[in-house]
């Protein structure tokens, strides 16, 4: 199952990685990035990030709620991977 | 020839930084000094800090970490750049899966020689992103006073645990002059947990007939140790301790059936697999405990107490998740639940009825000393306040389950990464944080060799801490798991090539004996605990002793083997209620 997460994040050090690693570590594979700092918001990182797994994505989400360097993260399904 | 007097340190980055740990209550820390992480030594000749020097810096970061676990205060470590950072590793992420609070401080080389693979340059930064609460490789000395600050909030806050400071050396030698004085950052208690999930969960208990409490290191995280005595007295509902959870209910308690899972009690297993509902507080369902966890408490509805949303649901889906402040909760649920119910009366009496039918026997056969009852008999003449330090292997298990613990701080244990050597710096830890108290260190053979350098350092600090070596001359824990799950073929576990351990403490200073007799284990013990010093006794065991109960991995908890089935079948009868 993949799905997609809207995440807005501080334009710290090491935030990125934080993010990608926390969802690879807890079984999500991802699939797609996009995302670019965006001036109009303090130069926080406005990011989408496509994973693919059979986990419960909410738990991945409180997960990532968790690092520090996260301002918000929103999920959203997008159906069975091809 | 006369040494010069020395000379303040310049108002310089590292200066600022230990002022600031000054103002954030730092007395102690652990660490081991290397070239990038020099200015900071040369601040500390100014400083109040006490700076305990180690032998390696695995034995800073776990020293810290005890000395966190045992004060429940912050615990620092510091060490230089490059494997001065990676030795830390360890003891950071065995404090990242116990969830101990801890600042670690590294030295990074220069900034403009980041990326340059320059001498003793290492990515701790990236090395440690999945071990750390947070971290931060700090590229201005403007930004220390809100990293310092932030570390040390983060590291308290919430479900405590590690942070690290990378802290490159053009940042500590920096002109810091213009930086204000550090002022330490609240600490925010977890949320009180929401009025409706608190209704649900009183609602849940009410209804059930076979509630069990399943309490775990979130208790002390929590400092609901005595919020959860008071509502279990209250309610008499029989309570089950995770490995980080014994001592929540005093050892002893009546209510206490001991520590569930795979060499916990049986009583313990029994309550939960037969239960109809479990009252989760500050526990997350770790393998351990659960054993196979599709069969783990199959008749139970879960209600999940837990300061860390994210351990709600993660592995057992809850009936009723209630985040937030353990205490606040547990203090709730007294209220509604002043006195036991009528209708757990009968299961409060079959958990009471199995709790001393199945009490562990201390006669065991043979000649050998038998290190159960040992601990237990240690247990007994130790002060009742004794922190008690364990390392990893068949011992850990032998006094989770034979030692008695009227606090969760006092028993220092390893319990999620397992760290084999975690035992002698950690009771260091805890005896700096604890100078009037007797910390005692029970150990392995295989254990104690992997940090055995930091004998020099009790030794040079004086600190009188009472080490038990149980001695079987190999790795117990891996010889046995060979026995019963790898048909008796025995790999790599001898180790009957141990030094002399007696010789070996005597050569660092520290007065050992050995005792291999029954009848020398009164004696041997109380002479322990009197040395006024630091002070070993080495214990012969035999090698073939195995940990009982135990539950084979990937198997119910109903599962209890108390031998091996190889060589006569005495698995659990009735586990389960027909």
């Amino acid at each position: 199952m993949q799905y997609r997460l809207d995440l807005v994040l501080h334009p710290a050090e090491g935030a990125l990685l934080r993010v990608i690693g926390m969802a690879e570590r807890r079984g999500f594979a991802p699939r797609a990035i996009h995302g670019a700092p965006d001036a109009q918001d303090q130069g926080r990182w406005h990011l989408q990030l496509v994973v693919d797994g059979t986990r419960p994505p909410e738990t991945l989400c409180r997960q990532i709620e968790k690092i520090y360097d996260c301002v918000s993260v929103q999920v959203t399904a997008l159906g069975v991977a091809a | 020839m006369n040494n010069p007097a020395p000379r303040s340190a310049p108002p310089n980055g590292a200066r600022w930084l230990t002022q600031a740990l000054e103002a954030e209550g730092v007395q102690t820390l652990f660490g081991y000094p290397g070239g990038t992480i020099m200015p900071f030594y040369d601040a500390l000749v100014d400083s109040q800090l006490k700076h305990v020097l180690v032998r390696h810096e695995q034995g800073a970061a776990l020293a810290a970490n005890g000395f966190a676990r045992a004060s429940g205060r912050v615990g620092v470590c510091i060490a230089t750049s490059g494997p001065g950072a990676s030795n830390l590793i360890t003891g950071i992420a065995d404090a990242m899966l116990d969830s101990v609070p801890m600042v670690c401080i590294t030295g990074q080389v220069a900034t403009p020689l980041l990326g340059t693979d320059a001498f003793q340059e290492l990515d701790v930064f990236g090395l440690t992103l999945p071990i750390v609460k947070h971290s931060w490789l700090v590229r201005s000395v403007d930004d220390l006073p809100r990293v310092v600050a932030d570390a040390f909030r983060i590291a308290r806050e919430g479900r405590p645990g590690p942070v690290l400071i990378d802290l490159p050396k053009d940042v500590q030698v920096a002109d810091a002059s213009h930086l204000p004085a550090h002022v330490p950052a609240a600490v925010e208690p977890p949320p009180a947990p929401a009025e409706q999930a608190i209704a649900d969960a009183i609602a849940a208990i009410a209804a059930a007939e076979k509630p069990v409490i399943y309490a775990g290191g979130g208790i002390a995280l929590g400092d609901a140790v005595q919020a959860l005595r008071d509502f279990a007295e209250a309610s008499g509902i029989p309570a089950v301790l995770t490995l980080r959870g014994l001592g929540a209910l005093p050892a002893g308690h009546p209510q206490s059936l001991g520590m569930l899972g795979m060499h916990g009690t049986r009583a313990a297993n029994m309550a939960t697999q037969e239960a109809d509902l479990l009252l989760v507080l500050g526990a997350r369902f770790d393998d351990r405990a659960t054993g196979k966890l599709g069969e783990f408490a199959p008749f139970a509805r879960v209600v999940h107490i837990d300061a860390d949303a994210y351990e709600i649901s993660k592995l057992r889906t809850a009936d009723i998740a209630v985040p937030g402040n353990v205490a606040h909760a547990i203090r709730a649920l007294h209220a509604a639940f002043p006195a036991p119910l009528a209708h757990h009366a009968a299961w409060r009496a079959r958990c009471a009825h199995n709790r001393e039918k199945f009490i562990a026997r201390y006669d065991a056969p043979g000649k050998h000393i038998y290190a159960p009852a040992l601990l237990k008999r240690l247990s007994e003449l130790a002060p009742a306040d004794a922190v008690i330090a364990c390392d990893v292997g068949q011992h850990q298990m032998w006094v989770a389950q034979h030692c008695r613990f009227n606090h969760p701080r006092n028993h220092l244990t390893s319990g999620a990464l397992g760290t084999m050597g975690f035992g002698l710096p950690a009771a260091m830890g805890a005896q700096f944080a604890c100078p009037d108290r007797t910390v005692v260190l029970v150990s392995g053979d295989g254990s104690f060799m992997m940090n055995v350098q930091e004998l020099t350092t009790i030794a040079r600090c004086r600190l009188p801490v009472k080490i038990v070596l149980l001695d079987n001359s190999s790795l117990g824990m891996v010889r046995q798991w060979q026995e019963l799950f790898f048909a008796e073929r025995y790999s790599e576990i001898d180790l009957s090539d141990n030094p002399d351990f007696v010789a070996l403490a005597k050569v660092f200073g520290i007065a050992a004996t050995r005792i291999d007799a029954r009848d020398d284990v009164e004696g041997g013990l109380a002479a322990l605990l009197a040395e006024p010093g630091p002070a070993l006794l080495h214990v012969g065991i035999d090698a073939r002793a195995n940990v009982w109960p135990l539950v084979p991995p990937n198997t119910a908890n109903s599962t209890m083997l108390e031998s091996n089935p190889a060589h006569v079948s005495q698995e659990t009868p009735n586990a389960i209620p027909a």
